[in-house]
């Protein structure tokens, strides 16, 4: 079935229908709740409550980019969590290493398939994007995810901001010119042809 | 010469990585980028730095984020036989019972109460009334008023005797009280048949209901 008939049946009730556009959708869910909220825990728990939400907005929804539509649900849903987490500061409790020291990013998250060198790099890298993105203002940080790690264009990421075109413009420039300057600190954790390009510009 | 780089610039930069300036802006910005060293290192900076976010490892979700019935607060459907069953019906039926059961308890209290309470409606259906029976009593012989008469229209009888009995004459004994109940009071053993029966038919009804529903909703878990 295609993605308007699911969407039709499921604005029905049919729950099939709607579990069929959650399978279709869910990683990319979880993936902009874990780049804005840093958590795998708290952003699976985002997606959960996004879906839970969006069935039951589902009549709410008047065309357009479906997956815009749930990306705002997951959004909003992110937002709730941060200003949940302000409300109730918590401090996560980081993996140990053999010396017992705590290790700053879960190396076990890395992707299996590559060497011991690329998971090492990508988990380095993963780790100082992550902290990057987290340094980010939160209106910042969800229109860079949005725009830039989920390939959204503009006027999708407008709708899911619930902002105009120029707002997001703004946002973005603003946020890849703070993670420009946040990223100088890693230097050496970053791919060779990014510090060089940083060091001839510097 | 180089001019200042603007935050309007760096937004129009930006933008302009990814297609969302207008052609006349773009033409003016492309111009400037050949004279202009600084503005050509900072769109490549940019470049970089989107490139590198474009790079970053897309993470999978561990689990599927299906809902289920009870997430979504769908209450399942009946089964279909089970409607037959339905609370509406056995409401309905248990205040049946009721009415069957408080018919048959107000026969049982009232007892001697009763057969005046069926003489009245006899009037009103073209029988003879109170009055009427008030009347003719005295006519109707001793023997067969002990099984029509109604207690008070005996009482109503007493005190006006058609004659007097002469001294040391053996006179008829008063009607005793197993005498003047009437057929009517007694228990009719079909009705206690059809209350059990309907009793049973609530019970059979409400646990049928119960187990069908739940069988339902584990299945539809």
């Amino acid at each position: 079935m295609d993605e308007p008939a699911l969407i039709h049946a499921a604005q029905r009730g049919d729950l099939d229908a709607f579990n069929s556009l959650v399978l279709s959708y869910q990683d990319s869910l979880f993936n902009t709740a874990l780049r804005i909220l840093g958590d795998e825990d708290l952003a699976a728990d985002a997606t959960q409550d996004a879906f839970l939400s969006a069935f039951r907005a589902l009549n709410s929804y008047r065309g357009g980019s479906f997956k815009a539509w749930l990306l705002r649900t997951v959004t909003n849903a992110c937002y709730d969590e941060l200003r949940r987490r302000k409300r109730r500061p918590t401090t996560p409790l980081e993996p140990e290493t053999g010396e017992g020291e705590e290790m700053e990013s879960p190396r076990w998250l890395a992707d299996p398939a590559a060497s011991p060198e690329e998971q090492l790099d990508q988990a380095e890298l993963e780790h100082a994007l992550q902290h990057c993105l987290e340094a980010l203002p939160t209106d910042f940080r969800a229109v860079v995810v949005l725009a830039d790690i989920e390939g959204l264009d503009y006027s999708e990421v407008a709708q899911v901001a619930h902002v105009p075109l120029g707002t997001i413009k703004s946002r973005l420039a603003r946020a890849r010119l703070r993670l420009r300057d946040c990223l100088h600190g890693f230097g050496e954790l970053l791919p060779a042809a990014f510090r060089h390009v940083e060091e001839r510009g510097a | 010469m180089t001019r200042q780089i603007s935050f309007r610039d760096l937004k129009d930069l930006s933008a302009s990585l990814d297609g969302q300036v207008s052609r006349a802006k773009g033409s003016r910005l492309g111009a400037r980028l050949r004279h202009e060293t600084e503005l050509a290192a900072e769109l490549e900076s940019l470049r970089r730095v989107r490139d590198l976010l474009r790079q970053t490892p897309r993470r999978h979700a561990r689990r599927r984020f299906l809902l289920t019935p009870r997430m979504a607060g769908i209450k399942p459907p009946v089964p279909r036989l089970v409607p037959a069953f339905s609370w509406a019906s056995a409401l309905a039926l248990l205040f049946f019972i009721f009415t069957l059961g408080g018919s048959m308890l107000s026969r049982f209290t009232f007892g001697a109460a009763a057969p005046m309470a069926a003489a009245e409606p006899q009037g009103i259906g073209g029988g003879p009334t109170r009055e009427e029976s008030m009347v003719t009593a005295p006519d109707v012989e001793a023997g067969d008023s002990a099984l029509t008469a109604t207690p008070e229209t005996l009482t109503m009888m007493v005190p006006e005797p058609t004659y007097a009995p002469a001294p040391g004459e053996r006179t008829t004994a008063p009607p005793d009280d197993n005498q003047l109940k009437t057929p009517t009071a007694s228990l009719n053993p079909w009705m206690l048949i059809w209350a059990g029966l309907a009793l049973a038919l609530v019970v059979a009804a409400l646990v049928t209901r119960w187990l069908g529903v739940r069988a339902f909703r584990r299945r539809a878990r």
